[in-house]
C-alpha cells in the first residue's frame, strides 16, 4: 500500500512548493488528494508525477505541453498538432524544419547549428 | 452575448465565459516630489462553486517596497504581519490547510510580487488594501510618477511560452525564479478587471503643469502646491502604466522634513543639477547601445535610430563614439571607437539603416560588448531599450563588474522602470523612461547631452545620509538625499573643486517625516535587492538566504517595517464554517498585454510562428543570415508554415500577420533590388538639406507627419562635426548656422537648457570661431548668439527659414534689425 503524505510533506519531499502543487492540480496535471477534507492525502503516485513534471520542465517544456504527455504513459509521445513550424531551405536539396514555439535559447542553438550546416554545405560546393 | 463572452476565455466543456476572480484595482495615495505613499485596493469575488485560491502578479514601481495590507470581507477585517519569507509561506500554507482565508504578499526577483489569497468561498467578496512606498523619476523641472497597472512579458533565454485558452502564459525556470507565477496575458484586455486612481500631488514648489501622457485625467487644484488627480473616465483597463508628470514653475532645491514617531528629524533633499554649475566641455567617449529586440518593433526602433543620429551630431571631432545593436546577437558599426567626424557619422547612418527589430533581449551581452569597445580609456554607455528582460539581478551584477557608467533610456507602456533606474544608478549613470505615446528621440537627445560630462563629483553631505550621494552629477538629473537632521540645522553639501550648498530645513508634520523615513527605507531596500552577487542570484533559495545581502535586507525590513525579497506579508483569517483540508482551485488573474507590445512578439500561435514574431521585418534572423550566405542557391526560400505539409505563404498572408502591406523581400530578389529613388534628388532643395532629406526618407518613421520637433531633429542630425551647418563656403555655412540657431532658440532650446542644448552650444561656438565674415554678417551672427544666450529669438518663422535654405542674408538682416 502507498505511503500517505500530507500536502506539506509532499512539498518537502519533492522540493515543489504546496502552492505550485495546488496549481498543477487545478491545471489537470496532477490528480487531487485521494481523500477529501481533513484527511486529504497524497501518495507515491503523486510524487512520481511531480518528478516527471520537473524533468519535462527541465527539457524546456511548458505546462500546456506537459499535460498531454502526462496522459500518454511512458514511451508514448504524442504528436504536436498545433505547433507552428519553420522551414529553412538550406540548398535546393536540403530542407530543415524546426518548431517555432520552443524556448529562445533552444531556438538560438538550433539557428546556430543550421548556420553551421549551411556553411559546411556551401564550402563543399 | 456580452463583450466578456465574446472576447474572454471560455470553459471548453461548458462554453461559459470564465468568471474573473479579481474585479477591481484602485490606486489612491499621496505623491510628493521625493516619492509616493500609495494604497492599492484589490477586490476579489468568487462566482465559482468551489473555494478558490487567487494569484495576482504585479511589478513593483521604482524604489518601491510593500509596507502592509489589510484584508476585509463580510464581517471581518484583518491586518498583515511581516515575517521572514519562509515563515510567512508556512503561516499561509497552514492557514489554507485549516480552511481559513489566508493572504500572502511575496516578492520575487525582478521586483515581481505575487499576492495570493487562498480559500475565497463561493460567492464571497474580499478586498485587500495594500500599502506601498514608491519612488518617482526626478527631473530638474519636475518629476514623473509611474505606476504599473500591468506586467509586460519579458525575455529570458530559458522562459517557456504558450497560448492557453487564448491567453499567453509565460513560465520562468524554478531554479532561478522560485515558485513565482506570472499573470496570464490577454491580447484583448477589454473584459478584464477595472483599474482607476485618485491621487493627491503635493510639492514645496509651485506646480505649473500636471498631466498624464498615459491616461485621460481630471486635475483639481488645491492652492498652488497641491492637486487632486483622478481618472477622467469611470474606469480603465490594465494594459499600461499610469504616468503623471508634474512641472514646477521654477527650478530650485527643495527639502521635505518632519519628525516621525521615533522623534528623530528626517529629511529628503532634492537638488536640481543646475545647483552644481555649468558643464565642462571635455572630450567624450560614448558607446550607444541600441536594443533591436523584437519587442522594440515599430515606432520605438525607428525613433531611436533617428535619435542616435541627432545624438552623434552633438559630438565634436575630438569626441569618440561606438555604436552597438543587440538582440540575441550583437552587431557593431565598427570594432573600435570612432572619432565624431562627418565621415564616421555617415558610417553610423548606413549601419542604422540596416537595423530592424528582431530576436530576444540579451542585454548583458550587449553592454559587455559596449564596455569592450571603451577598452581601458573608460567612458559612458547610453542604452536605448524597452528593458523587457527577466533575471535582472544577474544583469545588474554583471553591470556593476564592468565599472562603467550606464545611462538608460527606457521605452514602453508597461514599466521596467525599476530595473532601468537601478541599472543606471548602480553604475553611476542616469535614466529616463518614456511611454510609446511620447517621442523617443527628443528624450534620447536630452539624455545624451550631459553624458560623459559630469557637473560635479565627490559629493559630501554632513550628517547621517543614506544611501550615499551619487558619485557624479549630470545635467538634467537632480540629486536626491535622505538623512537625519536636527531642528535648526541645515543640509550642507559640498563637492570636488570647492562647490558648496547650504539648504535651510523647514519641518512639516509627523506624516511628512514618516513618509520621508519610509521612502528612505524603500530606496535602501531596492538598492540592496539589486546587489546579490551574481553567484548568489542563481543559488538555491536556502543558500541565498544565508548571504550577506539577505541579512542586510532582513535588517532593513525590520528597521523600516517594510517588506523585501527576504521578508513577506501574511494574514490569516478564521471564519465560521471554515473546513480544514479543502483544496482550493487555483486561479491566476489575467492582465492585458502592454499596449505597445504585440501579443505575437512573445506568444506563438498556430499560423504565427514565434520565429516570425521575434523578427520585426518578418524574417527569421537565421533565415536572413542564411540568405546572405546562400544568395546563389537556386531556391533560397525560408517560409513560415503551420503544421502539416510545407506550403508557401498565400497572397496577403504577410499583411494579415503584420498589419503591413509590404511583405518581406524575397531573399533571392534582395540582392538585385535597387535602393528607392531618393527624394534628395529633388531639384530646388539646398545642398545640405538634400542630404538631410536623404537621411530622413531612409527610416520608417519618416512616414509620420513632420512636426517642429522632427524638423529640429533633422537640423541637429545635419550638423557638421565642427558644430556648424553644412554649406558650400563659409558664408553659406554661417547663414545656415545662424538660421538653425534661431530655429532652436525659437523653440525653447538654449546653450544650457532644452533637449538640443548641446547642439545650440556647438552652433554658438562655431559661429564665434568664424573669422572670414564681413562686418555686417559678423554683426548678424553676434545678434543670433546673443539671442541664444538670452533664450529669446526675435519674432519670425526661423524653422521654416532654416529648412528653406538659399541666400537669405537680406531677410535675416531685416528680421534681426526689427
Amino acid at each position: 500500500m502507498d505511503e500517505e503524505k500530507t500536502l506539506s510533506e509532499l512539498a518537502a519531499e519533492t522540493g515543489i512548493p504546496a502552492r505550485t502543487i495546488r496549481f498543477y492540480i487545478s491545471r489537470g496535471l496532477l490528480d487531487g488528494p485521494s481523500k477529501a477534507g481533513r484527511g486529504a492525502v497524497y501518495t507515491h503516485a503523486h510524487r512520481e508525477r511531480l518528478e516527471k513534471i520537473k524533468a519535462l520542465q527541465a527539457e524546456g517544456r511548458h505546462l500546456s505541453e506537459i499535460a498531454p504527455l502526462m496522459d500518454c504513459g511512458d514511451g508514448e509521445r504524442p504528436s504536436y498538432p498545433s505547433a507552428p513550424w519553420w522551414q529553412h531551405t538550406i540548398a535546393d536539396d536540403v530542407l530543415v524544419f524546426t518548431r517555432g514555439d520552443i524556448s529562445p535559447w533552444r531556438q538560438k542553438q538550433i539557428r546556430d547549428a543550421i548556420d553551421e550546416m549551411a556553411l559546411r554545405l556551401r564550402r563543399k560546393e | 452575448m456580452t463583450a466578456a463572452a465574446c472576447f474572454a476565455p471560455i470553459v471548453v466543456e461548458t462554453g461559459q465565459a470564465i468568471e474573473l476572480a479579481m474585479q477591481r484595482l484602485w490606486l489612491t495615495g499621496r505623491i510628493l516630489p521625493a516619492g509616493a505613499r500609495l494604497t492599492v485596493q484589490h477586490v476579489f469575488r468568487s462566482a465559482e462553486t468551489k473555494p478558490i485560491e487567487v494569484i495576482y502578479s504585479f511589478p513593483l514601481p521604482r524604489d518601491a517596497a510593500l509596507r502592509r495590507f489589510r484584508i476585509t470581507g463580510d464581517g471581518f477585517e484583518a491586518h498583515s504581519e511581516w515575517k521572514e519569507t519562509e515563515e510567512a509561506v508556512k503561516a499561509y500554507e497552514e492557514g489554507v490547510a485549516r480552511g481559513s482565508l489566508a493572504a500572502l504578499a511575496r516578492q520575487y526577483g525582478d521586483g515581481v510580487e505575487n499576492l495570493t489569497v487562498g480559500n475565497i468561498q463561493p460567492g464571497e467578496q474580499i478586498a485587500v488594501y495594500l500599502e506601498l512606498i514608491a519612488g518617482v523619476e526626478l527631473r530638474d523641472a519636475g518629476f514623473r510618477f509611474r505606476f504599473p497597472f500591468t506586467l509586460a512579458p519579458a525575455y529570458h533565454a530559458r522562459a517557456r511560452m504558450a497560448v492557453v485558452d487564448r491567453e499567453g502564459e509565460m513560465e520562468l525556470p524554478a531554479d532561478e525564479f522560485g515558485d513565482v507565477i506570472l499573470p496570464r496575458f490577454r491580447e484583448d484586455p477589454s473584459a478584464l478587471h477595472q483599474v482607476g486612481f485618485e491621487l493627491s500631488v503635493e510639492s514645496g514648489l509651485e506646480i505649473d503643469e500636471l498631466g498624464s501622457p498615459s491616461h485621460a485625467v481630471r486635475v483639481k487644484r488645491h492652492g498652488s502646491e497641491a492637486s487632486r488627480v483622478t481618472l477622467a473616465a469611470e474606469k480603465d483597463i490594465p494594459n499600461r502604466d499610469l504616468v503623471l508628470d508634474a512641472h514646477y514653475r521654477e527650478t530650485r532645491p527643495q527639502v521635505l522634513a518632519g519628525f516621525p514617531k521615533d522623534g528623530k528629524g528626517r529629511f529628503a533633499a532634492i537638488l536640481p543639477s543646475t545647483s552644481f554649475g555649468a558643464k565642462t566641455e571635455s572630450p567624450r567617449r560614448v558607446v550607444i547601445l541600441l536594443d533591436r529586440s523584437g519587442s522594440m518593433q515599430g515606432a520605438p526602433i525607428a525613433q531611436a535610430a533617428k535619435a542616435i543620429e541627432a545624438c552623434l551630431a552633438a559630438l565634436a571631432e575630438t569626441d569618440f563614439f561606438g555604436l552597438v545593436a543587440f538582440d540575441d546577437r550583437i552587431e557593431m558599426c565598427d570594432t573600435h571607437l570612432l572619432p565624431g567626424t562627418r565621415h564616421n557619422r555617415d558610417r553610423a547612418h548606413r549601419f542604422l539603416e540596416t537595423i530592424r527589430a528582431r530576436g530576444g533581449t540579451e542585454l548583458a551581452a550587449g553592454f559587455q560588448k559596449a564596455v569592450e569597445l571603451l577598452e581601458r580609456g573608460g567612458g559612458d554607455v547610453l542604452i536605448l531599450t524597452d528593458g523587457q528582460v527577466a533575471g535582472t539581478e544577474r544583469i545588474l551584477a554583471d553591470a556593476r563588474k564592468t565599472n562603467t557608467r550606464l545611462h538608460c533610456l527606457g521605452i514602453g507602456s508597461a514599466s521596467q522602470d525599476r530595473f532601468l533606474a537601478l541599472l543606471a544608478r548602480e553604475t553611476g549613470g542616469v535614466s529616463r523612461f518614456v511611454t510609446p505615446s511620447e517621442r523617443v528621440d527628443l528624450p534620447a537627445v536630452d539624455l545624451f547631452a550631459p553624458i560623459g560630462r559630469p557637473l560635479a563629483a565627490g559629493l559630501k553631505v554632513t550628517g547621517n545620509v543614506q544611501p550615499e550621494p551619487p558619485a557624479a552629477v549630470f545635467g538634467g538629473a537632480p540629486v536626491l538625499l535622505f538623512g537625519e537632521i536636527g531642528e535648526g540645522e541645515k543640509v550642507e553639501v559640498s563637492w570636488d573643486g570647492g562647490g558648496a550648498l547650504s539648504l535651510p530645513v523647514a519641518f512639516s508634520g509627523s506624516e511628512t517625516g514618516e513618509t520621508v523615513w519610509l521612502l528612505q527605507g524603500a530606496r535602501l531596500i531596492t538598492d540592496w535587492e539589486s546587489r546579490y552577487p551574481s553567484e548568489e542570484v542563481l543559488a538555491p533559495v536556502e543558500k541565498r538566504r544565508q548571504s550577506r545581502v539577505a541579512a542586510r535586507l532582513r535588517d532593513l525590513s525590520r528597521q523600516y517595517g517594510l517588506a523585501s525579497r527576504e521578508v513577506s506579508l501574511v494574514a490569516v483569517v478564521e471564519r465560521k464554517g471554515d473546513r480544514a483540508g479543502q483544496l482550493p482551485e487555483t486561479r491566476v488573474v489575467p492582465t492585458g498585454m502592454a499596449q505597445d507590445t504585440r501579443f505575437g512578439a512573445y506568444f506563438p500561435r498556430p499560423g504565427m510562428p514565434l520565429a516570425y514574431a521575434l523578427s520585426a521585418a518578418g524574417q527569421d534572423p537565421s533565415t536572413r543570415m542564411l540568405n546572405r550566405r546562400l544568395a546563389m542557391a537556386p531556391n533560397p526560400a525560408a517560409l513560415p508554415i503551420s503544421t502539416g505539409a510545407p506550403r508557401p505563404p498565400e497572397p496577403g498572408e504577410f499583411t494579415r500577420m503584420f498589419g503591413s502591406a509590404a511583405p518581406p523581400v524575397h531573399p533571392r530578389h534582395r540582392a538585385t533590388i535597387a535602393p528607392p529613388p531618393s527624394q534628395a534628388d529633388a531639384p530646388g532643395a539646398p545642398p545640405f538639406f538634400q542630404s538631410l532629406l536623404r537621411r530622413k526618407r531612409g527610416h520608417a518613421a519618416s512616414a509620420q507627419t513632420e512636426s517642429p520637433e522632427d524638423a529640429l531633429l533633422a537640423l541637429a542630425s545635419a550638423m557638421d562635426s565642427d558644430g556648424g551647418m553644412p554649406g558650400r563656403n563659409e558664408k553659406d555655412r554661417a547663414l545656415a548656422s545662424v538660421l538653425a540657431l534661431l530655429a532652436f532658440v525659437s523653440h525653447g532650446h538654449t546653450p544650457s537648457s532644452g533637449a538640443f542644448r548641446s547642439h545650440v552650444a556647438r552652433l554658438v561656438a562655431f559661429l564665434e570661431s568664424l573669422s572670414g565674415l564681413d562686418a555686417s554678417k559678423r554683426l548678424l551672427a553676434e545678434k543670433a548668439i546673443e539671442a541664444a544666450r538670452q533664450g529669446q529669438a526675435p519674432p519670425g518663422d526661423w524653422l521654416r527659414l532654416a529648412q528653406a535654405g538659399g541666400d537669405q542674408w537680406l531677410a535675416l538682416g531685416k528680421a534681426l534689425a526689427e
